[in-house]
């Protein structure tokens, strides 16, 4: 149960002199020192809050996790685990647990020494070592697996006494790093649902690491989006769906992906409107009432609408259906526009899917999130 | 395609007796010699002259008596020695040898890269070259006829960290390192706790290996140790074989060398229970 405060915290891993002439296979800075894997990370973490990394792979969110726990050195700036400095603090006096995506259990113990190893670092009496992580596996309902070894248990079991071996201690701060990585589908959804549950009676601060959006969106109280080492956008799941800082956190978060476009934003006095060839829609109040207050002029823009928010009716702009994926409850239409993958849910009403090749899409102004072309940043934020 | 599968099962009965017929040659080597020293040893000198044969004799336990009687070879105190030096030897060597691997396969360094090829260059070195300077050494500093003289020395042992480091390379996923400093361990509370273990099979494997060619060593032993009470067995079977030949009794040499292999067997077979397979699995997915 602690805060946690990163200051201006950066990542330099030094370039093998041999290695600085190959093609770079990542889209990182290169400095003199070497190649940046986290720039200037900057965040306060509130006690008892859930935080999510998120990013596609390479993104820095695991570095900046290993970081947190003193697994990795910290290259520039400062961080505080409840106000005190961690910087040159070894890992084991940090007082943090951390569950690991290939479950890293102790192979020649069994189900309890592992969750009791930590206990027992500690000097703990025994009858209270085995007080702990009883409770701990019941709250894992994990406790007819206690004299098992983990090779005798399935993959889910296993990430469960991970868990266990986490949670056992009380520490400061948990870190998770993509702890369901490795679980089939349905085990994962199902997990999801527990780590929740979890946070709710463990009352603790975790930070946790993930590529996959949905686990960002339905965990985190608050979510980091990244890139290529840099934060795109700290927020609430609703404002980081809602109000996308750029056209990367847009696209990265909400499945399927957002449908971006590129047409023209033309005000006209206190009202905007995007028009895409001959199509016009009128901005919603609140939307032209945020770009005003940033004295957004008419320009060239790339504007996004979520799948799900485009219609089909007898107006608006013209495309092709090349595919369409029937989901259950939907169908997804893969339309071809300029040359473009454009998705729209249109929902099945129980009926059997319908051949329609040619469609006119359309959307509310409501829906309509308009990015500058230059930097793909969110012109209303 | 009633004749083909006939023809095809013929086949196959051939090539398994041919197969068969090659393991039990094999075993026949392997075992023949052991089985020769066992009824050797149950033979006289005068029944050895004879001839020989697969019948065991009667007399195991009056070659025992004998060999146990024999004043100029002290058995007892020889096997004592042997055994001080073997298990001392294979205790250090393994124990060193996984912590120097560990060493160099966990942490990164700036002459990381370095020390692991000096490692293994002085593994190109034979012992007759380096053995020339250390003799000297020990006589200069009068530290002939101690037997920790043969058991430190023992300890740096490139061969053994080499197969230690594959091993490692193989079978340890650094994240139960990190877990484990995570856990609150330290350094060599790791090491001791969660990686040893994860080792045990290639530990039991050098250990034999290291206690079998510590128990047999010759060349060293033999320069070190001149006084009676503190030589090994190898000196002591080749005294025997330079002893007066009108004395000479071939079924108390033949007890003798049964008793010398003996340790080695005792110690292959406590051993042999820890090389199982896959003591990691279940640890990391992969």
């Amino acid at each position: 149960m602690a805060e946690v405060r990163l200051q201006d915290i950066v990542k330099i891993y030094p370039q093998i002199e041999k290695d600085k002439h190959s093609k770079k296979k990542h889209n990182l800075e290169v400095t003199e020192k070497g190649v940046v894997a986290v720039q200037q990370f900057n965040m306060d973490i509130k006690d008892k809050e859930f935080i999510v990394l998120v990013g596609p792979s390479g993104c820095g969110k695991s570095t900046t996790l290993r970081m947190i726990a003193g697994l990795e050195e910290i290259t520039e700036g400062e961080l505080y685990i409840d106000g005190e400095l961690m910087n040159a603090v070894a890992p084991k006096d940090r007082d943090i647990a951390m569950v690991f995506q290939s479950y890293a259990l102790y192979p020649h113990m069994t189900v309890f020494d592992n969750m009791a190893y930590s206990l027992k670092i500690k000097h703990m009496p025994k009858e209270e070592i085995r007080k702990k992580v009883e409770e701990a596996a019941e709250i894992l309902d994990i406790t007819k697996y206690l004299d098992r070894k983990p090779k005798a248990l399935s993959g889910g079991q296993r990430q469960r006494v991970a868990i266990g071996r986490a949670i056992v201690r009380n520490p400061k701060v948990l870190l998770m790093d993509e702890p369901l990585s490795n679980l089939d589908a349905k085990l994962r959804n199902q997990m999801r649902a527990e780590l929740l549950k979890l946070q709710n009676r463990i009352q603790t601060t975790i930070v946790y690491v993930t590529h996959d959006q949905v686990e960002a969106m339905t965990l985190g109280d608050r979510i980091v989006v990244m890139k290529d080492g840099y934060i795109q956008q700290i927020g609430t799941p609703q404002e980081v769906f809602n109000h996308p800082a750029n056209t990367f956190v847009a696209g990265f978060i909400g499945t399927p992906q957002m449908n971006f476009f590129e047409g023209e934003l033309v005000r006209n006095g206190e009202e905007y409107s995007v028009h895409y060839k001959n199509y016009v829609v009128r901005l919603s109040e609140s939307k032209a009432k945020r770009l005003a207050e940033k004295h957004v002029e008419s320009q060239s823009v790339t504007f996004g609408v979520r799948p799900d928010q485009m219609h089909i009716g007898e107006e608006g702009i013209d495309a092709e259906v090349e595919v369409s994926e029937m989901m259950g409850t939907s169908s997804h239409l893969h339309a071809k526009l300029d040359g473009k993958d454009v998705i729209v849910i249109v929902p099945t009403n129980g009926e059997e899917s319908t051949d329609i090749t040619r469609i006119k899409l359309s959307f509310s102004g409501k829906m309509v999130h308009v990015f500058s072309k230059e930097d793909g940043r969110n012109l209303e934020i | 395609m009633n004749k083909k599968n006939k023809m095809a099962s013929i086949q196959l009965a051939l090539t398994r007796v041919l197969v068969y017929a090659i393991i039990l040659f094999l075993c026949f080597l392997c075992l023949f010699f052991f089985v020769m020293l066992i009824v050797n040893a149950s033979r006289t000198n005068n029944q050895l002259q004879r001839g020989f044969t697969l019948i065991p004799g009667g007399h195991f336990f009056y070659n025992m008596k004998n060999a146990f009687a024999d004043a100029s070879i002290q058995i007892p105190s020889g096997m004592m020695n042997s055994f001080i030096v073997a298990a001392s030897s294979a205790l250090l060597t393994t124990y060193f040898s996984a912590l120097t691997a560990y060493g160099l396969y966990v942490y990164d360094f700036k002459l990381k890269k370095l020390a692991y090829t000096f490692i293994i260059a002085v593994m190109m070195i034979p012992t007759q070259v380096s053995a020339v300077g250390f003799v000297q050494l020990v006589y200069k500093y009068g530290m002939n006829n101690k037997l920790w003289v043969l058991i430190v020395p023992s300890i740096a042992a490139p061969a053994v960290f080499y197969y230690m480091h594959q091993y490692l390379k193989a079978t340890l996923p650094l994240d139960i390192v990190e877990a484990s400093r995570i856990d609150g361990a330290s350094e060599f509370g790791t090491f001791n706790r969660i990686v040893l273990p994860i080792m045990k099979p290639a530990m039991a494997v050098q250990m034999i290996f290291s206690f079998v060619a510590a128990w047999n060593n010759y060349f060293l032993p033999a320069l070190l140790l001149t006084k009676a009470g503190k030589k090994t067995v190898p000196i002591m079977i080749a005294q025997l074989r330079s002893a007066d030949y009108s004395k000479f009794d071939m079924g108390k040499v033949y007890m003798f060398i049964l008793l010398a292999i003996l340790p080695v067997i005792v110690v292959y077979m406590f051993l042999s229970k820890s090389i199982i397979k896959g003591v990691t699995s279940g640890s990391v997915k992969g």
